[in-house]
């Protein structure tokens, strides 16, 4: 069982990186693409005095703030390839490929996961070699729990995976995708404090923040590298973590078999 | 062996009829419709478009759920065992869709036999046999982008087999194909079914497919199944008026007028046409006419080179059943 499930699993992975993947062109856009949005957000944060703006967060200043804004961008670069992905994803409905999916006993998770994981790797490789090397670089003024770091860096991609795997599954089934990516593009960079903290934000701002994943993991992984909090202070972060992941695979399930009985009773595969 | 018994669908279509409200309409896309299919044998399943027939295939295929009736595939229930069924069935659609261009015709292969679970080696040999068999060996390391409308066909067929089906549903498999072609694949069909004892269920508009591959065809109109027979009981069924073809070797002035005067004598409103070209009569009756003209042909010894019954056309017979129904 488990065998197959994998089988589907790489089988997916491989066949989405070929799809999509044809030319070696594609890795330098791949690059350059969050390294200028990267250094547009760090250097619009420069002629203000960051102090007095970030007065919610105690560990932000001049000299960890490339930390700060590259930790945020590298979140950010692990959940944001899957709105791409996905809704090139949702062309599998519309090519017809996935009527002949369904025509198999492949288990749909599998399916959907392969296309997520494909989708992460493919994406965020380079640009965490960059973020690796300049926080090395950086590394001397940092006291981080080594524990906690593999314990963040699990969770966001754990929780990345999950973001993946339920953004394929609505955009699957999704009528209007282009509707969904231009709800959940641009939105979560602003809304999930990757340029500006959300705890400074409004109350109806932290509600939107609060919708998105990549809040409570670009937080706690600040928490981490920079501040240097133990499993203590971020236990809040971690059980939020959890619990999201948990609620997104639900969500996953339920949208995968809702979609394919939907699609079995009526002959549509767009759900909603 | 695949039986479908009273198979149903029923759909339920939504509009708004005002700021509000919906209205819900049910429609009868499929009524009844009860078929069989057989290891080695090739059906057709017919009917001018809006007929029912793909809504018969994705019933057949476990991707659409019937509101009624049975699908029984060698023992296996085809809604409750679906996941079971899904390994002894497959389906082979034509145009261009379904299969990845960006990939090779190997990796196309490869990834859809991964997702039917078979094991690596025994995958291989099938991808090269399969490759072999549709004569794409040569060129199963290039991009489907690259190959011609009839290159992916025959990757369809290649992929339509890569889990070794014992039932195969081919909708329009040879639509848009050059003639050559078309005939290539056809070959490859008579090939599943004689050689390799495969099921296949046909939905085609090319009648000459139907008469040249199936043993048993099946039409539907409106939903049902309207009739079904061999293609040439269909042909004959079809037919009302006999047509019969009488060419000269030359032109016989007093034939004409005797030929007339005979036929009409039987029949008041048969009608004869004369090709002066060909130098051949078509004489369209209810009512045999062969015994007449050949007693005509003695009396006045006109000299003739054929003298036959026009074979009844299945495309015409299919027209003229459906627009009659059921």
């Amino acid at each position: 069982m488990m065998e197959y499930f994998l089988k589907v699993l790489r089988a997916e992975m491989r066949k989405q990186h070929k799809n999509r993947f044809f030319g070696k062109s594609i890795y330098v856009s791949l690059f350059l693409w969050p390294l200028l949005t990267f250094i547009t957000a760090y250097y619009s944060y420069k002629p203000f005095p960051l102090d007095k703006i970030v007065r919610g967060l105690d560990y932000i200043n001049e000299s960890n703030l490339i930390i700060f804004v590259l930790m945020g961008y590298m979140c950010l670069i692990f959940f944001r390839c899957f709105v791409q992905s996905a809704w090139l994803f949702s062309s599998e409905r519309t090519y017809g490929t996935l009527e002949l999916i369904y025509m198999t006993p492949a288990n749909r998770l599998a399916f959907i996961m392969g296309n997520a994981v494909a989708s992460l790797f493919e994406s965020i490789w380079l640009f965490v070699v960059f973020a690796a090397g300049i926080f090395i670089l950086n590394a001397s003024s940092f006291k981080i729990n080594i524990g906690c770091a593999i314990l963040g860096i699990i969770l966001l991609l754990t929780l990345s995976i999950l973001w993946g795997m339920l953004l394929n599954a609505l955009f699957l089934f999704s009528r209007d995708s282009a509707f969904l990516f231009t709800v959940l593009e641009e939105p979560m960079e602003i809304f999930a404090g990757i340029k500006v903290p959300a705890v400074i934000f409004p109350l109806w701002a932290k509600v939107i923040s609060a919708v998105f994943p990549l809040t409570y993991i670009a937080e706690m992984l600040r928490r981490i590298f920079i501040k240097g909090d133990g499993l203590l202070q971020i236990r809040g972060f971690v059980l939020i973590s959890i619990l999201t992941g948990l609620v997104m695979l639900t969500v996953t399930i339920i949208c995968l078999r809702l979609g394919e009985e939907y699609a079995r009773k009526t002959g549509n595969m767009a759900l909603f | 062996m695949l039986i479908a018994e009273n198979l149903g669908k029923t759909y339920e279509t939504k509009d708004w009829s005002g700021f509000l409200r919906r209205k819900c309409t049910q429609v009868e896309a499929v009524k009844d419709v009860s078929l069989e299919m057989q290891k080695g044998q090739i059906i057709g399943l017919l009917g001018i478009n809006g007929a029912g027939k793909t809504t018969t295939i994705k019933m057949l295929s476990t991707l659409l759920q019937p509101t009624k009736g049975r699908i029984d595939v060698d023992g296996l229930d085809g809604v409750k065992d679906a996941m079971k069924v899904k390994k002894r069935i497959n389906m082979i659609t034509g145009g261009e869709r379904m299969i990845y261009w960006r990939l090779t015709a190997r990796e196309n292969l490869w990834y859809y036999g991964q997702l039917y679970g078979i094991e690596n080696r025994l995958l291989e040999a099938r991808i090269q046999k399969l490759l072999s068999m549709v004569g794409l060996s040569d060129k199963q390391d290039i991009p489907v982008e690259r190959f011609s409308k009839g290159m992916k066909q025959r990757l369809q067929i290649a992929r339509g087999l890569i889990n070794n089906p014992g039932y195969i549903f081919m909708d329009e498999p040879t639509l848009g194909l050059d003639a050559a072609i078309a005939r290539e694949l056809r070959e490859y069909v008579k090939d599943l079914a004689r050689n390799d004892g495969k099921a296949i269920l046909l939905t085609t508009h090319y009648i000459q497919e139907v008469e040249e591959l199936c043993e048993y065809v099946y039409v539907m109109d409106k939903g049902a199944v309207i009739v079904q027979g061999t293609p040439k009981e269909l042909a004959l069924m079809g037919i009302e008026n006999k047509v019969l073809c009488l060419e000269l070797n030359e032109n016989h002035e007093l034939l004409h007028a005797s030929l007339t005067d005979a036929c009409m004598s039987i029949e008041k409103d048969c009608l004869i046409l004369w090709d002066d070209k060909n130098k051949t009569y078509t004489i369209t009756s209810r009512q045999d006419m062969s015994g007449i003209v050949t007693r005509v042909l003695l009396e006045q010894q006109a000299p003739f080179r054929n003298f036959y019954h026009q074979e009844p056309s299945l495309e015409d017979a299919i027209i003229k059943l459906s627009r009659r129904g059921a």
